[in-house]
């Protein structure tokens, strides 16, 4: 039975539930910010530095310019950092008024700390935009590597948005957190400053944010439901959007326009209702935090205002406080408009790490085998069986030998499990061992790579894909020179087609090919596979779309080519296979038939009937 | 395309709700009144407390004086909170509508697009206009107008205010502004211009992820992996590169604002107390236009990233309309006379190129099918066969001559009805990602499953429909990938069939079908389709003789014309190929 692991792939589509904040997932994402790390310390350092000028820069005005130069108030002993002193000295070196020393002081202070803020936060993406780029290729890596199980149960898109989309909320986020240390370190300083000034007072403005806190509980508890039906009905219209443009034709052959149209109206129709929902709640939400803010100016005018009457504080004390007053709100309120970010950037990261931690492989040897320098291409199938789901073997009991340099045709009806032998050779699909041997190594003891490298497959469903018509032969291996393509296009016939495109070999293709004809298509996946020069070479009804005219033009070169060389070929043409050494008679999985064509004619089996099915009504009017 | 163009196109949509989005804006001028005015109230309150530091007389009624300022500065904030949320919602509840509105006239226009226009915009482009567009034109319309009122308010509101408390002190502080507006502005095409290749710098990720992903097995097959991690590590680091770089730039109009915002404070911290010292001004005054200057500040400051959200606002919507006014190639009719169509084709010198083609796929080609016939198209690879099948269903308009179908020219009948009554097999057969049924059933939903297991029994697919253990409800993989190529064909095909159109066109749809089930096929579908006309495009003699009429292309021309047996005695292209195809060859060994 096959070995291919079990699981559960709608686990890796479906929308995860998204926790709001997982310090594990945190932590995990700044392992790709470690090589990084000097860069982050600099960054630290300089926040920390532009953090402490900014609380300085209130302090002048409040206390230096107003207390100490506008009012002259004789007991202001509170904190002012030093700063009126050294303006006093400074200015009595310079024989300065300290007027202008505290301009002075001002606009020096200001510059340092700007100039601080900016190189934080260039170090910090620079940092954060690193360290996901590293993330981002590993992840593409890692997809890249998967195998076709894993592809044929997923969707393309949903993986696709996790390179991309995915990825980029992160740097949201990232740059989102990191800013925030910029944002609470002179919260703690100007948290300090205030309790040294007034203790009552401040902490009457402290009760501001346990209220902050219990409404961004609500909003985000509010809004999380809403969130993700958003997150739904967008990937809904999107996945809905995508499916039409790719089956465009079938769309509108089918005159299915309108139908799909109200299809799309009515995700659409849920959407918007969602969107206004949330529109709603963040409007209410924002609006709130932004502007609350300056409820304590009045709590400040009334309380602190009755203190300095009493004289407790100073005047200039309390326009302090006024200018602290966004400091003191702005990280929760900062906190809050991140939190968006951060809750999608959480669900992000959960599906990057579902995807990086998505182990699902083909099973690699241990101890890889060595191979000759030229296989000799001798293939036995031994016991083979297969299938892609457990209970449904597709393959059964497979027994084979194909000689060193021998052509072997593959015939059977569709489904009979044709390509699937193929897929195999391959290494496409996990199989069990001692069931296929090449030179009698047993396929399996090879890495997948070294198997492909030397196996061309002319598949069934090749890919054509977006750039010039030689990038599509070369498929940037470099070691396929332009010649040498040419060279390929030539041995199928494709060489003229293609010098008759509007830029030869430079002709842009679109995506799939849509501007060649199909046998088009098919000539350039055939040359493809012919440039790489396969030790083993196999064509999966590789000539299907192409008329018997080019099919007999080629076969004549790939007589020169498959010379020595073993190769297998499918099809149904029965013309096509005649060139066979033996012919093989595939049928529900099993093979029924081998032999020569005079042979198989002989027997009068599979093989005899569908010949004379072919060729019954040409025979009867001659 | 320009503010005022973009504005034009975008109005229709806004007017629908004009009440809602006026009356929105309109708030949102009171709510900066509100705004506005609690630095004036804090001026009060400060003033007031200056003199009982003067004389402690003043101090006795501290709660008359105060109380009420305090009050009034708590009742503008919960104004001002009230309605600038009323307003924000009025305002943003547009932006849904209009993204809704556009997103599906943009559905709707692409469905009925052609080839021609499908070869011009990449899938994954115009997934990007339609996702990422549409939201840049909903926040043109509910953010960035809205902010610029808000910035307008601002600045009038505040600088109103301002000169009523000092008209000196006003005009000393926005000395620097001039040089705000300049760097915002020399920032902000700068801005502008990176963004734009972050954004062009992340499509070109995703298309790449994307194709790369579409042709995986392709990729793995031919051990391309480590070629294609390359050149995703080029486009990986260079995405990261712009990023920084457009990181760097707004990080750093954001350090140098401030610095010349401090000039401002400057000008109030040395003129302003100069003003105070000669009791221009009084404290409170002095402390006010901080808040002042804080609050106009913000506009200045965003001037910037206001131009800059107008240029993405304007090119995204620039791109959404440059679809939307893509004239749909094949034109309709509305034609309401619907005759019963036999199937009777007459084809008059039709020619078709293709753009940048310099040589026609078709040329002057012509040929007659009668009612009920069987027609076979025979032909080299790129000799025309699908290009001429397209025109049947005009997703094709010819460039010369006319298809007449029962003697009318196939442009006189409503797009819909000709695709009703001519149903066209494609060659590359395409399926969805949903159960077999549906795809089969893909015209009408409502077909019931006797219909779909009839045509999956002509399309000889009844064995492999038992041998999956949920019948016609397995689903599919993306494409169809979970099926043999044969399967995918013989479902495209039960598609076709199941419509019963009089007249039915089937591009290569044998390809990879045995020909034993091919036989199996054709004559379940002879019995079946007796009376309807049909064309079969084929490389197989084996499936050409069965036609009434042949015809053979080459070169997007007709070289030979007959039935099998005229054409077999006529020595040519087809009696040639009839004996490449013959077994006989072999048989001789
Ligand atoms: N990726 C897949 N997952 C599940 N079933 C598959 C997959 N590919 C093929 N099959 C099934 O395996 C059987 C054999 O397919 P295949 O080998 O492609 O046939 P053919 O002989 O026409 O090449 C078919 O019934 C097909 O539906
Ligand atoms: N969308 C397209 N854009 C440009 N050229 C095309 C397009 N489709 C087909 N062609 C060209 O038109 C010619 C005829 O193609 P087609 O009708 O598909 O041939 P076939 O006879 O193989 O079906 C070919 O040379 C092909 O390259
Ligand atoms: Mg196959
Ligand atoms: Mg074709």
């Amino acid at each position: 039975m096959t070995t291919s692991q079990r699981r559960d792939h709608a686990i890796f589509d479906a929308d995860l539930p998204g926790k709001a904040m997982s310090f594990a997932d945190l932590g995990r994402i700044l392992t790709w910010a470690k090589p990084h790390r000097g860069l982050a310390t600099v960054s630290l350092a300089l926040v920390l530095i532009a953090s402490f000028l900014a609380i300085l820069l209130p302090v002048i005005i409040a206390r230096v310019v107003i207390d100490g130069i506008l009012i002259e108030h004789p007991n202001s002993t509170l904190p002012d950092l030093g700063l009126i002193a050294l303006t006093q000295s400074l200015s009595e070196i310079s024989e300065r008024s300290p007027l202008i020393i505290a301009c002075l002081l001002y606009g020096v202070l200001t510059i340092v700390c700007h100039s601080a803020y900016h190189l934080h936060r260039v170090t910090l993406a620079k940092t954060v935009m690193y360290a996901l780029r590293d993330l981002r290729q590993d992840l593409f890596h890692h997809i890249e590597y998967r195998p076709s199980t894993f592809f044929d149960k997923v969707a393309v898109g949903r993986i696709m948005t996790r390179v991309t989309n995915d990825v980029q909320a992160l740097f949201e986020m990232l740059m989102g957190v990191g800013m925030l240390v910029g944002e609470f370190v002179p919260f703690f300083i100007a948290l300090g400053l205030m309790l040294a000034i007034d203790v009552e007072l401040t902490l009457y403005l402290l009760t501001a944010l346990p209220v902050f806190a219990g409404l961004t509980y609500i909003f985000r508890m509010a809004t999380r439901k809403i969130y993700r039906e958003i997150r739904n009905s967008v990937s809904q219209l999107n996945q809905n959007l995508q499916e039409n443009l790719s089956g465009i034709q079938v769309v509108q052959l089918s005159n299915r326009e309108s139908l799909n149209f109200a299809l799309y109206k009515n995700v659409n129709q849920e959407n918007q209702r969602q969107e206004i929902k949330a529109v709603k709640l963040e409007t209410s939400y924002g609006a709130f935090m932004d502007n609350m803010v300056n409820m304590a100016l009045a709590a400040i005018l009334w309380v602190g205002g009755g203190e300095v009457v009493q004289q407790t504080i100073s005047l200039g004390s309390l326009i302090l406080f006024t200018q602290f007053v966004d400091m003191f709100i702005r990280p929760i309120r900062v906190l809050g408009q991140q939190y968006n970010t951060i809750f999608r950037a959480m669900a992000s990261a959960e599906r990057i790490f579902q995807a990086l931690d998505w182990d699902e492989q083909l099973k690699e040897p241990q101890a890889p085998a060595v191979l000759p320098q030229r296989l000799s291409g001798e293939i036995t199938f031994r016991n083979l069986t297969f299938g892609y789901e457990p209970g449904l073997p597709v393959l059964e009991d497979i027994n084979l030998t194909i000689r060193a340099g021998e052509k072997i045709a593959i015939v059977g009806p569709t489904g009979s499990g044709k390509s699937t032998i193929i897929r195999l050779l391959a290494r496409a699909y996990d199989f069990s061992d001692d069931s296929i041997f090449i030179d009698g190594i047993d396929l399996n003891t090879i890495p997948s790579t070294d198997v492909r490298r030397r196996v061309g497959v002319v598949m069934q469903d090749f890919h054509i894909f977006e750039g010039t018509v030689l990038e599509n032969i070369r498929l940037g291996n470099p070691e396929i020179s332009r010649s040498a393509a040419i060279e390929a296009a030539r041995w199928v016939n494709a060489e003229t087609f293609i010098l008759s495109l509007p830029q030869g070999f430079d002709t842009p293709l679109n995506e799939r090919g849509q501007n060649l004809s199909q046998g088009q298509r098919q000539l350039l996946a055939f040359a493809r596979v012919l440039a790489r020069n396969p030790e083993i070479l196999i064509l999966d009804e590789a000539t299907a779309s192409i008329d018997t005219e080019t099919e007999q033009e080629i076969q004549s070169a790939l007589a020169t080519l498959t010379q020595d060389r073993t190769s297998i070929l499918i099809a149904h043409r029965l013309q096509t296979i005649q060139e066979a050494d033996r012919i093989v008679v595939l049928k529900h999985g099993k093979i029924r038939e081998v032999g020569t064509h005079g042979e198989l004619m002989a027997l009068g089996g599979i093989y005899f009937t569908l010949t004379q099915l072919q060729f019954q009504d040409l025979r009867s009017i001659q | 395309m320009n503010v005022l163009i973009t504005l034009r196109r975008l109005a229709p949509l806004v007017q629908t709700h004009a009440l809602a989005f006026w009356g929105g804006m309109l708030g949102l001028l009171a709510a900066r009144l509100f705004e506005a005015y609690i630095p004036y109230l804090l001026k009060e309150g400060i003033d007031y407390l200056a003199a009982t530091q003067a004389d402690s007389k003043v101090a006795i009624d501290f709660s008359a004086k105060l109380g009420p300022i305090a009050l009034g500065i708590a009742g503008c904030v919960t104004a001002q909170i009230i309605v600038t949320i009323i307003s924000r919602i009025l305002i943003r509840r547009v932006g849904v509508y209009a993204a809704f509105e556009l997103r599906n006239q943009l559905f709707n226009h692409l469905q009925h697009q052609g080839p021609i226009f499908y070869s011009g915009y990449p899938i994954g482009d115009l997934m990007a206009r339609a996702i990422n567009d549409i939201t840049r034109v909903r926040e043109l319309i509910a953010g960035t107008s809205r902010t610029t009122m808000v910035l307008v308010f601002t600045a009038v509101v505040g600088l109103v205010f301002m000169l009523n408390l000092s008209w000196q002190l006003t005009l000393a502080v926005l000395i620097p502004a001039p040089l705000i507006t300049f760097f915002a502005h020399y920032y902000a095409k700068r801005i502008f211009l990176k963004s734009q290749k972050t954004q062009e710098g992340f499509a070109e990720l995703s298309t790449f992820v994307q194709q790369n992903l579409n042709g995986i097995r392709t990729v793995q097959a031919m051990s391309q992996e480590p070629y294609e991690l390359n050149r995703f590590r080029e486009a990986n680091q260079r995405f990261a590169d712009d990023n920084i770089a457009l990181f760097s730039d707004s990080s750093a109009i954001g350090a140098i604002m401030p610095v010349i915002a401090a000039v401002s404070t400057l000008i109030i911290i040395g003129y302003g107390s100069h003003l105070y010292a000669t009791d221009q001004i009084t404290l409170g005054t002095f402390t006010a236009f901080f808040s002042y200057l804080a609050l106009l500040l913000w506009p200045i400051r965003e001037a910037g990233s206001i131009v800059t959200q107008w240029q993405r606002g304007i090119s995204g919507t620039a791109r959404v309309f440059e679809i939307l006014d893509h004239p749909p190639e094949i034109s309709d009719t509305t034609e309401s006379d619907h005759p019963e169509l036999t199937g009777r084709i007459q084809v008059r010198d039709l020619s078709y190129r293709y753009q940048n083609k310099n040589k026609d796929a078709l040329s002057a080609v012509s040929f007659n099918v009668d009612a009920g016939e069987t027609l076979a198209i025979i032909g080299r690879v790129g000799s025309g066969k699908s290009t001429l099948l397209r025109l049947f269903v005009r997703l094709l308009d010819p460039s010369e001559g006319e298809i007449l179908l029962d003697g009318r020219p196939i442009q006189s009948f409503p797009l819909a009805y000709l695709r009703q009554n001519v149903c066209l097999v494609l060659q590359d057969p395409f399926l969805f990602a949903d159960s077999l049924g549906d795809n089969i059933a893909y015209d009408d939903p409502a077909r019931t499953t006797e219909d779909i297991m009839r045509s999956a029994e002509i399309a000889a697919l009844t064995g492999t429909i038992e041998s999956f253990p949920e019948g016609i409800a397995t689903i599919l993989g993306e494409r169809g990938v979970t099926l043999s190529g044969g399967q995918k064909q013989r479902a495209a095909l039960a598609r076709g069939i199941i419509r019963m159109s009089p007249l039915l066109v089937l591009d290569d749809c044998f390809s990879a079908v045995d020909t034993e089930t091919e036989e199996h096929i054709l004559s379940g579908l002879k019995n079946l389709r007796q009376g309807l006309t049909t064309l079969i495009v084929s490389n197989r003699v084996s499936t050409a003789r069965h036609a009434d009429q042949i015809i053979v292309l080459d070169e997007g021309s007709i070289i030979e014309t007959g039935s099998h047996d005229t054409l077999l005695a006529a020595n040519g292209f087809y009696s040639d190929l009839e004996r490449k195809q013959r077994f006989d060859k072999v048989s001789a060994l």
